[in-house]
């Protein structure tokens, strides 16, 4: 397969402008650096009508009509019949139990019954997901059959059935793209109808390509994949040129910017703050997103008596973050578990201080950031307080990160996922 | 011979405007102007000018023998001359009858007296010069933020020169008693109580539209029989409520206006039924009992308690820390730095953090501006931050 221009058909689920986390960004910084030495096409939920990238073709399953539809679908024979209503070929267990209080396959089934309409979402991740999910799949696999393309390309689960479907009926060699986990969303006990669906298609890919090496280690230790099929390739950024603006107050000025959740670590962020003010009082703090861990942070921060030290800002879009960094001092990442952490290098474009979380994609490319353990709140305490007062420290950190910078590139990125494509075997 | 005390408690707070981070240290307008003169049109339309209307043409149909008194916050006052002058005309207009009385209270609507003592004289004394300035009247009787009282507070108030204050008359404190005759504080000497009969207040104030209620539709011949009822045992029944029961809290098509409009003829039908001022009733009646109520209630919700405003972590911290402001706020002696202090310990602030019964989603998320508790309290102590930066800038400056 090598030296031609491949024909790469995509699926995604968020896209700019249609985004409200990181893999929108990345799955489009992506498609932009590849374009120059692919040919793809992007399959997603939702289109709009004004945006569009040179080079790249890009479907949004809400703009085929009702009669686009039905010509797609005069060729959907019984194969749905057979494979899913009596659940024969489909190893995921049917029987595990969704939040809605249904079951997987049930949903399945109406999906598959019912009249193909034209697809309708407004928020990507509200309501009911997995029933989108499905919805999704099932124009996706049709259209796709009508396209010629030589690899099939899916970015997280939400876009695996109809890859995983595609290659079954196609022979195309498949390669999975993951940006989260539900381990890194959910932890390690969490076995739901989402990681059985992860599980499955990575055993059905080809090849996966985690974003960082600490993901594929996950693929690996948590999802059972052969390391052969493992090939980590570190997400890019865009250059940008930082936003200037005065700090409007004096002290100095600590972040954290993410979902409020479990994964993202923001509980360590406040322990230690906590420890942090004891010794120095005139430092601010600020919590950038949301999630459901947001009550009870606050109201925590309001029991240890800290609400005039900590904002809360909720989420922020991009003009928001980027006077945020603008007037920032350090910038905190202690999540859980980071598959990637785009945010922390957006951090060093703005030349922070940067202390993050080993468990993180980002530990692995800024070779001078400084790294703790998510739960070891003290050393954490110590390298915020460190990074306020030792300038040496912090211009070091700053320099190293710097140098990082300039190898995180999307066009670095596209390189290596060409290589993947490369040692992809021709099966017909 | 029984009489009716009606007392309206008038009041709108400054609300602040979803305050943000990005704020802090660069915009001092803490205000949702915008919004707050949205509920003040809203308000005014729904139930100031057409109850003030209503009232005004019962004091005149009934020759001065309908009689009714109101407590009406600085900030509220403050609010209807920015924007709605003709509100503020209004009730000017049924302070001239002659048969309006008007309460003293905290200008800001504050919960000062729990926290701030030399604060809560301070705002009793601005409130009431405004209600001279309005009215022409020097109030004589006091009633605290959404009837907070305890014993120690009638004490107090008494000492501040006033004969009378307004209660809660609160189950666990009265027992079997009835609250339809004047208490005395155990530790005051003069000053009368006036306690709240909330069976009567409430069928009025929260029941009226109810249909589930079994006594629903409630005409005003019914509820002045239930008054006739009280003679002989009670001297005067006094109906406390929010002035918003009308038409805001009870919508006009639930005939609200209407009972109103017949309830003055109907209660007068027995010779022996007037209705009276809160002075004119602490000057008719003398002190039948003692009313011992040493914790602090209020008429809010069903503990009657504080726990609206105070309590969970949230409140104890924003209260804590504005007070704490207090000296540094007057030493400023900016007087914009020190209007926008006090803005901010209007009682409401608070009462929009209370989780009680957020889940649930009722009353008190009804009356909030904001989306949640947490919103509120993440507004209200940006805000402060930014107010305390005010403070240190103006402290440097005084110091050079």
């Amino acid at each position: 397969m090598s030296n031609t221009r491949k024909k790469v058909l995509m699926f995604g689920w968020e896209f700019p402008p249609v985004i409200s986390g990181g893999l929108g960004v990345a799955t489009l910084g992506l498609c932009k650096a590849l374009a120059p030495m692919a040919d793809v096409q992007m399959v997603i939920p939702k289109s709009v009508p004004d945006f569009s990238i040179p080079h790249i073709s890009l479907i949004g399953l809400n703009s085929f009509t009702q009669q686009e539809l039905d010509i797609l679908f005069t060729s959907e024979n019984s194969f749905y019949r057979k494979h899913y209503h009596q659940n024969q070929h489909w190893d995921i267990n049917p029987y595990t139990k969704i939040p809605e209080g249904e079951y997987i396959h049930q949903k399945f089934f109406s999906v598959f019954q019912e009249q193909v309409k034209p697809f309708e979402i407004d928020d990507l991740y509200a309501g009911d997901v997995i029933k989108k999910v499905i919805e999704f799949a099932r124009i996706a696999v049709q259209f796709g059959l009508t396209q010629e393309f030589d690899i099939i390309h899916a970015h997280d689960w939400m876009t695996f059935l109809p890859a995983m479907e595609l290659k079954r009926r196609t022979g195309k060699p498949l390669v999975l793209h993951v940006h989260s986990t539900e381990y890194d969303r959910s932890g390690p006990e969490s076995k739901n109808w989402v990681y059985d669906l992860e599980q499955q298609g990575m055993q059905e890919a080809d090849f996966i390509i985690p974003v960082s090496r600490y993901t594929g280690k996950i693929c690996h230790t948590h999802y059972g994949i052969p390391t052969h099929k493992i090939k980590p390739v570190h997400n890019g950024i865009e250059a940008i040129k930082p936003m200037v603006r005065p700090k409007p107050f004096k002290e100095k000025l600590v972040i954290f910017f993410g979902r409020i959740t479990m994964q993202k670590g923001p509980s360590f962020f406040v322990e230690a703050a906590r420890i942090v003010l004891q010794q120095y009082p005139n430092v601010r703090f600020v919590l950038a997103g949301s999630g459901d861990q947001m009550y009870g942070l606050i109201e925590k921060i309001a029991d240890y008596g800290l609400g005039d030290k900590f904002s809360f800002t909720g989420f922020l879009n991009k003009q928001k973050l980027n006077e945020l960094l603008a007037i920032a001092d350090v910038y905190c990442m202690p999540s859980v578990s980071e598959p990637f952490g785009l945010s922390a290098v957006e951090a060093v474009q703005y030349q922070l201080p940067t202390l993050i979380s080993t468990t993180s994609g980002a530990a692995e490319v800024l070779n001078g950031a400084l790294q703790f353990e998510f739960w070891d709140t003290h050393k954490f305490a110590q390298y915020i307080i460190a990074s306020l007062q030792y300038e040496g420290l912090k211009n070091s950190v700053v320099e190293s990160n710097a140098k990082s910078l300039q190898s995180i590139t999307w066009e670095h990125c596209a390189a290596e996922v060409i290589k993947v494509y490369e040692e992809l075997e021709p099966l017909n | 011979m029984p009489s009716i005390c009606f007392y309206f408690q008038v009041h709108q707070p400054y609300r602040l405007r979803d305050y943000s981070f990005f704020d802090i240290g660069s915009n001092h307008n803490y205000y949702d102007d915008l919004k707050n003169k949205e509920v003040l049109d809203k308000v005014a339309e729904r139930c100031y000018l057409p109850t003030n209307q209503l009232m005004l043409e019962l004091i005149e149909k009934h020759n001065g023998q309908f009689k009714i008194s109101y407590s009406i916050s600085g900030v509220a006052l403050e609010q209807f001359a920015t924007w709605r002058p003709d509100v503020l005309q209004s009730f000017i207009n049924l302070a001239n009858t002659g048969c309006v009385e008007f309460i003293a209270e905290t200008y800001y609507h504050s919960l000062a007296y729990i926290f701030s003592k030399e604060e809560f004289k301070k705002q009793v004394e601005a409130h009431g010069k405004l209600i001279e300035k309005y009215f022409n009247q020097k109030p004589r009787v006091f009633r605290n933020t959404e009837l907070q009282y305890n014993n120690e507070l009638a004490a107090y108030i008494e000492d501040l020169g006033y004969e009378g204050i307004i209660c809660e008359g609160v189950d666990r404190h009265l027992g079997d008693r009835t609250p339809n005759f004047l208490y005395k504080a155990p530790n005051a000497n003069t000053i009368k109580s006036l306690l709240k009969n909330y069976k009567l207040s409430d069928d009025i104030a929260f029941r009226f539209s109810n249909q589930e209620w079994h006594e629903w539709p409630l005409m005003a011949d019914k509820f002045a029989s239930w008054v006739h009822g009280i003679a002989g045992h009670g001297e005067t029944i006094n109906l406390f409520m929010d002035y918003e029961t009308f038409g805001e809290h009870q919508w006009a098509h639930s005939g609200i206006f209407e009972f109103m409009r017949h309830l003055p003829e109907q209660v007068l039908q027995h010779s022996d039924f007037s209705f009276k001022t809160v002075s004119e009733t602490i000057d008719a009646y003398p002190v039948r009992d003692t009313y011992d109520c040493h914790e602090l209630t209020s008429w809010a919700d069903t503990e009657r308690d504080l726990s609206a405003w105070i309590g969970n972590p949230m409140q104890d911290e924003a209260i804590a820390k504005i007070y704490a402001l207090e000296k540094q706020v007057y030493e400023s002696k900016d007087e914009k730095l020190i209007d926008d202090w006090k803005k901010m310990l209007t009682s409401d602030h608070y009462y929009y953090m209370t989780t009680k019964f957020w889940a649930d989603g009722d009353v008190h998320k009804y009356f909030s501006p904001y989306d949640s508790p947490y919103d509120a309290y993440i507004y209200f102590m940006n805000a402060l931050s930014d107010l305390k930066i005010r403070l240190e800038l103006k402290g440097e400056a005084q110091k050079s």
